[in-house]
This record gives structure tokens, C-alpha cells and sequence, in this order.
């Protein structure tokens, strides 16, 4: 193993990580609030495919963002409705979104323009070692480079990492959604509206988790690929249940997650089976899930409301 | 109390079947919608689907013979309902059943005859193995089955994938994929040339056996009343614990038999992508027919034809496959909350209403 | 000074007056008993207070002005907290966060202001005496602890009135003790504080004044405890009216002991015990009968008899041989089982009368046969079920919950009794019924008991239970106080015994 193939597996692990490090911090708001983080791949595929319907049709990259953020989030809606409203079970109500966001994203690809396999290219983001704005970067050995490699998400990334910590557990907000997703009989007494505070889990985790679907089609691809989204949306979710609902907890797993998944590219040709590798992350957290069922069964408060 | 006669079972059932009928209906109109904002006209393309599926022999076993994964799917998924057990796992149970019968049906000899039914069964058994195991974690452990689902299905479908990458893998060969199964082990055919086999009939056998199994015998008593009730059951001596493991090997056993009819009938082996979300598309399919077991073989039969029906256009127009796939996720969302479709209906009927009775009291003003 | 004044009050549910024209006073810096038996009607009047309810007649007045309660909100800021009889505390989280979730103070609007937050609950730890450690989990709390916590949040809330609603309820004696000691310094500091209970014990040491309520009447509001004794407030509870013992079906024969329970100790799940080792036989043809409050152990004692817990020990001899298991065992056994609560415990509402008929009885050789069910012979016997036991059911294959409660209750007794039992354990069995369903529901008993049988009955209504017993028992904290014929102690006796008193101390009150 060499030096430059370390620097080069972190480099990958980092940037392969965001997508799913985006939808888990998203799935920890859905979570924490006492709504199974169901139907996060039909929101990243949701986002996905919009990023590149806005971005192409703007010919901005930014309006893309917009786009695939937004349609992930209407899509987040039609699982709160049915879970919060109608008290449809959250997995149900999740799957349903699932298959609606993922079946779309293929549908659209070949409605909007007549495609197979995918997109026409669209503007994209790329690593900020080629913005010139950020041509400093390269000049700091080994860590300068590895930031380089990244896209300006990386960056969003950590810092929404950040906000999502600060906001769980340091601001009124957050202790506040937290009691509805623990005790929702308990947090109605006190005044705490439950209702609105389990939408905004169910929103937010549409917004992070179409967000990380916009990183797929608008960062190195810079198009949609059919079924680009290959199950990350369920990732994010196991990976929520290992970080145990905490945004920095849950981030840290993508992050082991994203090692394995950079792994395979680095064995390809060699004779380790990239597949087993990939297994492993998922023995992990299953054995966890198993030693610790308290942890792994989320908020005690998971799929109840306030008149239960 | 409305003391209530023998009414309320025949009203109830009447219910699901309009609840799911409407269900249904709204996920075409809305599927209608979306593919007109696409460009192509509503009733030509569904047109073009029912006869693409009905209007020719072919279309027609294409439909059946695509209804039977799903058939066996949507049963799995509908046995687990039952005793309030949402199963996630159906796409792993798939593969192992997928996976093993075919190994089983390339690499052990047997006389025609007993060799399919044979690899079959070792199917069926893998996927109800792996259901088991799902159950097992929850008694045992207390790990809720929904996560330990999803990641029984990557474990396995990775290690599936793993198995016909290489060591399974036969030398020759471009894709994933395992040696051929012999001869003796494959599905018959129902018609020549097609991919319809005898798994159809298993499939509806075994929706008909698992109906008969939850009306006619005593697992099938403890099983409802535990979905309904499991406190009085425990009080009543029934172990929820072991009916929760009962009926998730059943259900990954047709999971299974989902992949057995994969493997045995159609592709001759185990292939990486054997399921593209099959064991998924399960839930459509029960929640439309109310988690019936009998309802599941109309709703796969319904499903079937659609989907037929796009794959024969497909081949012919442009008008997506996908699209039908959209409409099935539809059908979810429309049963699990029929009032997403009344609220709105209302609402319009009222203002309607309302607007007519303000111009008719302004009209006869006191 | 009077705070709040809430005259003739009357409030009135479907088929039942729980309040009827109450007069309420409280005064400033005063711990106001409200006593009465269950169902008096005392948690109904605090939820009006405290704007969880509202009246369909009478007023509320703060300070002398006439106020409008609509929501608990409303009456948190008038100063009025209720601390509940089970307690809204999110167990993962720590004393402070548990106080103040939903009125937080902030830094910089949005941010939770943690150092504020710890002083000032540290500061009133300090200033109640409340004795723990602000950042421990609350599930790592005693009881006695979480149940200060809750008053925290009332005192973090700057109530001026705290409602308390059973709190001795879930309190060892020693937790009871400390709770005096707080709410005492509470009143010091110039905290109204109303109790609502139906222990003479806490009414005796704490309150400063006692109102009593009985079946929705005021009876008087008083009270002072220094002028008064256990047995005056017994009186005032439960009434002078006798108990008819005209109903009584004495066992005419009574034989060698048939069902033995040795050394039951029962602990919860935290360890705490609730039987405290106690043993009983009951004959053959003998109803023996637990009288208690609800809360003393009664539920603990029917789960280990049942099968539905291992408890900590227990010897179970039932005919001569050893008995234990599950649920599973003591029903093939013999046990006829009617649980305390029939819609969650007793029936599958969404399933068919006649599938409810079978319940728990359903792999038995005339209802199943080689794993099928029969269920031609299943409706035939539910059909006689229905007949003999007289439930109106015109189809057995209605869902059960269409019946009315009392038909419901003649179901689980059917299923039960038309089964060779070897005992009944029947707890609570006319909870809710008419009159018509209770006198028949006893005559089951009685019928079933007089077949040379045992029967196991557990009751809260009183009245029940010293009518139908043939020896009576007294539960009182997991224990058994009295052991005696029925027809020994008055219902104010006997109402002293169930709240804790010693029968020395209630044989000098003889009515």
C-alpha cells in the first residue's frame, strides 16, 4: 500500500461519502422526531432527477439545486401526510414514497428526453482544485489536495453537519423536537406542538436527502444515470440507525460506509471480491443493531403521537 | 350497540374492494396525468397497454407469466401484514431462494421429475431460512424487523453478487452468473417460447393454500389473533413470538419461490440481477388487494397485465416502461390513505355546493 | 386569602353525573386533601381547574375574578400546574432538559442557555430540598425522585397552585415520607397545594384542610385533620349505607383445600416488590375473595396465577400437584381465566363472537382436529354458548365488539365456564355493567362454585366482593392485612383496612 494510494482512498472515501452522509444527517431530523426515516431513496432519486431537469433547462447549476431540493421535499410530504394526517405506518407510507420517487426519476428521464440510459449533460460542479478562486488550496501539502479533490458540496456538507449538531442538541428547537420524538404524550403536555414538529422532521429530512441526490447528478457526472441512486437512500437509513440518530454519529458511519464502497474501486482487478468488502459495513451495523437494541430501536417515542 | 348481523363481513369486504378499486382507478387518472404532461396522449397509451397485454396471445402470457414473482411477493408480503409484521427482507429472501435452487438444480443430479420440485422447495426453505432469521432477531434481540430487513437485503444480495462474480461463476462467461441449471431442474413451460411456466401455477396454489391455511387451521387462528390482538393472545396462551417466526418463514418462503421461478424457469440460473426490486413491488400488490391472499392473486394479475402491457409498448413506441411502475407506487399511497382521494373531492364538491346555494339564497333574498 | 372559588360546579358524561353542583374553594399557602373514593368525581374537578375539562355548570374564579380555563396552557399561566398520576418525563433525558422543554431560556433567541437553565434548577433543588443531582437521567431516578422532578417543572412553571394527582400512588412508604416533608416546605413558601387521593394516611398527615366527595356530591369541605379520625373519614367516603347482605349465596359446602399459593413475591421491573410474600388456599365449593383499592398488587397477584408472569417465587399446588408455566400451562390446567380489563385482555374486538368464544381454548380436540379447525361444530357451539349464557347475539359471527359491555363480559364468561374448569380467577368481572348483567354474571359464580369448584375473585367495588365472598381477604401494599369471614367487619371498617389500618386500630370502631 502506498502513500499516494492512502491519500487516494481517503480523497475517494470523503467524496464518495457525501451523498449518503447528506440523506442520513436528513433521515437523524426524521428520526429524532419519532418518524421512521423511510423514503429516503425515492427523495434522493427525486432530487436527482430534478437537479438535472432544473439545471438543464436553466442552464444553471444553482437552479438545479433549487429544483431537486424542492421536489424532494414535496415528495417528503406525501410521507408525512400519510404518516402524521392519516397514520399510515411510517415503513408503508415510507416504501410508498420510495418506489413513487424512484419510478419517477426513470419515467422522467425518458419522458423529458427520450433517454435510456441517461441525461444529456448539464452544468455541473466540479472539484474546487479546477475553480481558480481556490487555487491557494494547492498549495498546502497533503491536506490541501485531498480538499481540493472535493466539490463545493463537501464543504456544505460539513457545515450542515455542524448546524444539524448544534441545532439537535444545543438550541431550544432541537431538545423540543427531540421530546416529541421521545415522548410526544409528554411534549404535547408542556405546550410543544407535535404535529408540527414531526412534519419539520419529515421536511428537513426530504431537503437534506434531495440534496445529497443533487450531489449524484451534479457533481462529477454532471447528468442523470438511470437508477443513479442504487440504494443509497436505503444506506442512509441503516447508517441513521448506527449513528444512532446523531448527526456527527451518523456522519462518522457514512463515513466508515463510504470506505468500504471506496475500497472496491481501489481492489478492482485485484483478486479481492469488491462485494464482500461492500458486506461488511452492513455485518457491522447489523452485530450492533443486535448487541444494542435499545439504540438501534431509535427514540422511544418511534411511531406514536400525542393522543396515544 | 348495533347488534350487527352477518352484514358486517360482507359490508367490510365490500369496503376493501371499493377502498382498493378507487385506489386503483385514482393511480391511473394520476398516471394518465403524468404521462400527458409528457407529451403523449392518456387514452392512447392505455390503449396501447391493454392491448399490447390482452389483445394478443402473447401479451397475454407475457402477463401472467410477469404477474408470478409478484404474485409470490405480494402473498409474502401480505402473510406478514397479518400478524402485524411490515417485511422488509422480501428482496433478500428473493435471492437466496433464486441462488439456491438454482445451485441445487446445477449441482446435484436427480431424476426428472423429482429434480425441479426438489430445487424448488430448496428455494423456497433458503428464502423461509432467511425470513427466519429476520424473526429470530426480533424474539431473541428485540431488533425492529424493518431495519434488520434492509440490511439482510444488501448482505445478501451482495453476497449473491459475490457468488456469480467468482467463485460460482462459470469460465466464458460475461456477466454474473451461476453454471446453468441441468435440465431436469427447469420449469416446464406452460407455452412453448415463453417465459410462462409452471411457477404460475404455484403461485396461485400457494395463494390459495395460504388463504385455506388462514381460514382453515389453527396457525392461521393464532396468527390473526395476534395481529389483531396480542395482549388477549398472550392472555389466551398463544406465543407471539413463535407466530411472528412462523409467519416469516412462510412469508420469505414465497419469497423464495419468487426466485426459484426466476432462476429455475426463465434465466436457466442464478443471474446477478435475477430481481429489480421484485420482492419490493410485493407491497403494492398485497396493499391492493387489502392484504388478501386471495385479493393477491387479482392484484398480481392486475399488475401483471399492466406491466406486460408497457413492456409490449416499449417495444414498439417510446412510451416508458416506468410509468407503470409510477402508477403501482400510486396505488400504495392512494389504499394506505383512501382520504388523500375523498378529502380533496369533497372539498370541491362543498365549494361547489356552497357557491350554489350563496347565488340561490341571493337569488330568493328574504 | 382565597384564591379560587369554583362554585356549583356540574359536569356529566354519557349514562353518568360525575360532578353534581360541587363547591370548590382553595385559600393562598394552604394543602387542601381532596378525598373520595374512585370515581368520586375528584380527578374530574382538577381537570376543570386545571382547563383539561370544562363544566356544563358552574364557574371558576382567580382571586375573585370570574376566569375562562380552556387549556392546560390557560391555567399554567394563571399559576396552576397539575402534576399527573403518571408522570411526562422523557426517561433519556436529563433532570434539567426534562424541566424545561417548552419554556426554555435562550441565548440569542434560539439557542437553549444551559448555564441559565442548570441555575435555576439548581437553585430550586436548593431552595425545596429536593435533593437530586440536575444532570442525571431521569431513568436512572428512583420514583419517588422522577415524581420530584415533575413537581420541578410545575415550580420551574412559577405555579402558585400545584394539583397533585394520586401521588402516593406509585410511592413506597419512605417516598411518601419525603414527600410530606417537600410538600410541607412548598406550603411554607407559600404554595397552594391540592392533594387528590383516597389515603386516609396522607389526607391525616399533611393536609391542613379535607373536602370529601362521594359519587359526585360535596359531602363536606371542612375538614380540619386535627379534629377528626380515620374512621369519621371512612364514614364520610363510603357512606353510612350498608352493604345488602341479602344478595349473599353462602357456600353451602366447603371441602378439603383445592388451589394453594405459597411465598408469592412479585417484583416489577424495577425491582421493587408488589406482593410482598404472601400465601392463601381456597377450598373446594369456596369463593374467596380479595377486596383492595386498585394499585395494591391486585394485578401482580393475577398474572402470577395465570401464567402471565414468572414470578420472583411461588409455590402453586392446584389439585394436589405442582402448577407453573405460561399462560399456556394454567389454562390446560384448569385455570378459567377472566382478566381485569376485557377489551384489551379478554377479547380480539375485530374478531367474530364465536371466534372469541374459543379463545385460548381454540387447539382443544372438539374445536380442532388434526391442526384444522372445525368450525361447522364451532359456530354450533358458539351458538349454544350464546343461548345458554344468554347473550344477545342474534349472529355469532358479528365481531365481538359490536356487543354491549355486558354481553362482552357474558362472552368471556361463557368461554370460560362452558369448559370443565377447576377454578375461576375472575377479576373486576361487572365492571361497567348494568344491573340486569351483573346479578347474572354473579349467579355464574355462584353456580360454577357450587359445582365444588374454587374461585379466585378480585373486585375494587367493595361492595362486589364482601356480597359474593365466602372468606375474605385484604390487599393492601402487596400484603394481606385481614384475613375473615365476610360478614365480619361494617364497609367503614373494612374501607379503613383496604387504605392501610391495622384491624386492631378498626376494631374499636365498631358500626
Amino acid at each position: 500500500m502506498t502513500y499516494d494510494m492512502v491519500i487516494s482512498i481517503i480523497t475517494s472515501t470523503l467524496r464518495l461519502s457525501v451523498p449518503v452522509m447528506m440523506a442520513t444527517v436528513g433521515c437523524s431530523f426524521s428520526t429524532q422526531g419519532g418518524v421512521t426515516a423511510f423514503g429516503c431513496e425515492g427523495m434522493m432519486a427525486a432530487g436527482a432527477i430534478f437537479a438535472t431537469i432544473g439545471a438543464y433547462f436553466s442552464g444553471n447549476k444553482w437552479v438545479g439545486i433549487l429544483a431537486g431540493v424542492a421536489a424532494a421535499m414535496l415528495i417528503s410530504c406525501i410521507h408525512g401526510v400519510l404518516h402524521i394526517k392519516y397514520r399510515v405506518n411510517a415503513t408503508l407510507s415510507g416504501m410508498s414514497v420510495n418506489l413513487l420517487g424512484t419510478a419517477m426519476a426513470t419515467l422522467l428521464l425518458k419522458l423529458v428526453w427520450q433517454e435510456e440510459g441517461f441525461s444529456p449533460p448539464t452544468e455541473a460542479f466540479t472539484k474546487l482544485a479546477a475553480n481558480p478562486a481556490f487555487q491557494w488550496l494547492t498549495k498546502i501539502p497533503v491536506a490541501g489536495y485531498i480538499l481540493g479533490e472535493q466539490s463545493v458540496y463537501f464543504f456544505f456538507c460539513i457545515i450542515m453537519i455542524v448546524i444539524s449538531w448544534m441545532f439537535m442538541y444545543k438550541t431550544a428547537y432541537g431538545l423540543r423536537l427531540r421530546m416529541v420524538g421521545e415522548n410526544p404524550v409528554a411534549a404535547n403536555t408542556v405546550g410543544i406542538n407535535t404535529v408540527r414538529y414531526k412534519y419539520f422532521g419529515v421536511l428537513v429530512c426530504g431537503f437534506m436527502a434531495g440534496l445529497g441526490g443533487t450531489f449524484l447528478s451534479l457533481v462529477g457526472m454532471n447528468r442523470y444515470t438511470i437508477d443513479m441512486t442504487a440504494g443509497r437512500g436505503y444506506v442512509a437509513m441503516v447508517i441513521n440507525n448506527l449513528g444512532a440518530s446523531n448527526p456527527i454519529g451518523s456522519a462518522l458511519a457514512s463515513i466508515f460506509f463510504g470506505f468500504f464502497d471506496c475500497l472496491q474501486f481501489v481492489f478492482q482487478g485485484v483478486n479481492t471480491p469488491a462485494q464482500l468488502l461492500m458486506m461488511m459495513p452492513y455485518v457491522f451495523t447489523l452485530l450492533i443493531c443486535l448487541a444494542n437494541t435499545k439504540r438501534s430501536r431509535g427514540p422511544a417515542g418511534m411511531g406514536k403521537f400525542y393522543d396515544d | 350497540m348495533n347488534g350487527n348481523t352477518g352484514k358486517s363481513k360482507l359490508s367490510g369486504r365490500f369496503s376493501i374492494f371499493s377502498r382498493s378499486a378507487a385506489a386503483l382507478l385514482a393511480a391511473l387518472l394520476i398516471g394518465g396525468v403524468i404521462i400527458t404532461l409528457g407529451g403523449y396522449s392518456f387514452v392512447d397509451v392505455y390503449a396501447a397497454i391493454f392491448k399490447g397485454s390482452l389483445g394478443s396471445s402473447r401479451g397475454i402470457v407475457l402477463s401472467l407469466a410477469t404477474a408470478t414473482p409478484i404474485m409470490f411477493t405480494g402473498l409474502g408480503f401480505a402473510i406478514g401484514i397479518k400478524v402485524g409484521i411490515v417485511n422488509t427482507g422480501l428482496e433478500g429472501q428473493l435471492y437466496m431462494g433464486a441462488l439456491v435452487s438454482a445451485l441445487v438444480g446445477a449441482y446435484i443430479p436427480m431424476p426428472a421429475g423429482v429434480h425441479v420440485v426438489v430445487s424448488m422447495l430448496a428455494g423456497a426453505v433458503a428464502g423461509g431460512l432467511a425470513g427466519t432469521l429476520m424473526g429470530w432477531f426480533r424474539v431473541q434481540f428485540g431488533a425492529p424487523e424493518v431495519i434488520t430487513g434492509i440490511m439482510m437485503n444488501s448482505i445478501i444480495t451482495l453476497f449473491t453478487s459475490y457468488l456469480s462474480n467468482d467463485p460460482l461463476k462459470p469460465p466464458n462467461v460475461g456477466s454474473a452468473q451461476t453454471i446453468q441449471i441441468k435440465e431436469t431442474a427447469e420449469l416446464i413451460k406452460l407455452v412453448p417460447k415463453s417465459q410462462l411456466t409452471t411457477a404460475f401455477i404455484v403461485a396461485i396454489v400457494m395463494c390459495i393454500l395460504v388463504y385455506w391455511m388462514q381460514r382453515k387451521t389453527v396457525w392461521g387462528y393464532k396468527m390473526t389473533a395476534v395481529g389483531l390482538n396480542p395482549r388477549a393472545s398472550m392472555v389466551a396462551g398463544i406465543s407471539s413470538s413463535r407466530m411472528y417466526l412462523l409467519a416469516l418463514a412462510l412469508s420469505g418462503a414465497m419469497a423464495g419461490l419468487a426466485g426459484s421461478g426466476l432462476a429455475l424457469g426463465i434465466f436457466k440460473r442464478f443471474i446477478e440481477s435475477v430481481s429489480n426490486g421484485l420482492g419490493f413491488q410485493g407491497i403494492p400488490v398485497s396493499a391492493l388487494a387489502g392484504h388478501n391472499p386471495l385479493g393477491v392473486i387479482v392484484s398480481a394479475l392486475l399488475f401483471g397485465v399492466l406491466k406486460a402491457g408497457a413492456t409490449m409498448v416499449n417495444q414498439s413506441t417510446s412510451i416508458p416502461y416506468e410509468f407503470v411502475d409510477v402508477v403501482q407506487a400510486l396505488v400504495v399511497v392512494f389504499v394506505a390513505a383512501p382520504a388523500i382521494i375523498t378529502e380533496p373531492v369533497r372539498f370541491i364538491y362543498r365549494k361547489i355546493a356552497d357557491r350554489g346555494t350563496a347565488s340561490g339564497s341571493a337569488a330568493g333574498a328574504k | 386569602m382565597e384564591l379560587i372559588k369554583m362554585p356549583q360546579i356540574t359536569k356529566q358524561y354519557p349514562g353518568t353525573t360525575a360532578l353534581d353542583k360541587v363547591d370548590f374553594r382553595l385559600e393562598e399557602g394552604e394543602i387542601v386533601s381532596l378525598l373520595g373514593e374512585n370515581g368520586a368525581g375528584k380527578t374530574t374537578l382538577m381537570k376543570i381547574l386545571y382547563g383539561m375539562e370544562m363544566p356544563d355548570e358552574g364557574e371558576i374564579y382567580y382571586k375573585g375574578k370570574r376566569v375562562n380555563l380552556t387549556n392546560p396552557n390557560d391555567a399554567i399561566a394563571m399559576g396552576i400546574c397539575m402534576v399527573h398520576q403518571h408522570f411526562m418525563l422523557v426517561p433519556a433525558f436529563t433532570v434539567v432538559e426534562n424541566v424545561i422543554a417548552g419554556i426554555e431560556p435562550r441565548k440569542k433567541s434560539v439557542f437553549v442557555d444551559q448555564k441559565a437553565a442548570r441555575r435555576r434548577v439548581a437553585e430550586l433543588i436548593e431552595k425545596y430540598n429536593f435533593n437530586i443531582n440536575p444532570f442525571a437521567r431521569v431513568e436512572s431516578l428512583s420514583v419517588g425522585e422522577q415524581q420530584r422532578v415533575e413537581i420541578l417543572k410545575a415550580l420551574y412553571r412559577d405555579a402558585r397552585i400545584l394539583i397533585l394527582d394520586e401521588p402516593s400512588a406509585v410511592l413506597t412508604p419512605y417516598e411518601v415520607d419525603e414527600l410530606f416533608v417537600t410538600l410541607k416546605n412548598l406550603r411554607e413558601q407559600g404554595t397552594s397545594i391540592v392533594i387528590i387521593t383516597h389515603k386516609l394516611r396522607e389526607t391525616m398527615d399533611v393536609a391542613d384542610r379535607v373536602m370529601v366527595l362521594r359519587n359526585g356530591r360535596l359531602i363536606r369541605d371542612d375538614v380540619v385533620p386535627a379534629d377528626t379520625n380515620a374512621l369519621e373519614l371512612s364514614e364520610m367516603m363510603v357512606g353510612r349505607r350498608l352493604i345488602n347482605m341479602d344478595s349473599r349465596q353462602p357456600s353451602q359446602k366447603i371441602g378439603p383445600v383445592k388451589f394453594s399459593v405459597k411465598n408469592l413475591v412479585v417484583k416489577d421491573s424495577r425491582g421493587v416488590e408488589k406482593i410482598k410474600n404472601i400465601s392463601f388456599d381456597i377450598r373446594e365449593g369456596e369463593i374467596l375473595g380479595f377486596a383492595g383499592i386498585e394499585g395494591n398488587g391486585q394485578t401482580q397477584l393475577l398474572e402470577a396465577v395465570t401464567g402471565l408472569i414468572t414470578p420472583e417465587s411461588m409455590e402453586l399446588t392446584l389439585n394436589g400437584e405442582r402448577l407453573s408455566g405460561k399462560a399456556r400451562e394454567f389454562i390446560d390446567s384448569g385455570v378459567g381465566h377472566v382478566p381485569e380489563d376485557r377489551s384489551t385482555m379478554g377479547l380480539i374486538s375485530n374478531m367474530s363472537i364465536k371466534s372469541n368464544l374459543i379463545l385460548g381454548y381454540h387447539d382443544y380436540p372438539d374445536i380442532c382436529k388434526n391442526k384444522l379447525m372445525r368450525w361447522k361444530d364451532i359456530k354450533g357451539y358458539a351458538e349454544h354458548c350464546r343461548d345458554f349464557y344468554q347473550v344477545k347475539a342474534p349472529d355469532v359471527e358479528a365481531p365481538v365488539r359490536s356487543l354491549s359491555g355486558g354481553n362482552q363480559q357474558k362472552v368471556i364468561m361463557a368461554r370460560v365456564l362452558n369448559r370443565p374448569q377447576e377454578i375461576l380467577v375472575v377479576a373486576h368481572p361487572t365492571r361497567g355493567l348494568d344491573v340486569g348483567a351483573i346479578e347474572y354474571i354473579h349467579q355464574q359464580i355462584f353456580n360454577f362454585r357450587d359445582q365444588g369448584k374454587a374461585v379466585l375473585l378480585i373486585s375494587a367495588e367493595l361492595d362486589e366482593v364482601v356480597q359474593m365472598s365466602d372468606r375474605l381477604m385484604v390487599l393492601y401494599e402487596g400484603e394481606i392485612v385481614v384475613e375473615c369471614d365476610p360478614e365480619k367487619y361494617s364497609k367503614i371498617q373494612l374501607g379503613l383496612l383496604m387504605t392501610g389500618q391495622s384491624p386492631d386500630a378498626v376494631k374499636e370502631a365498631r358500626l
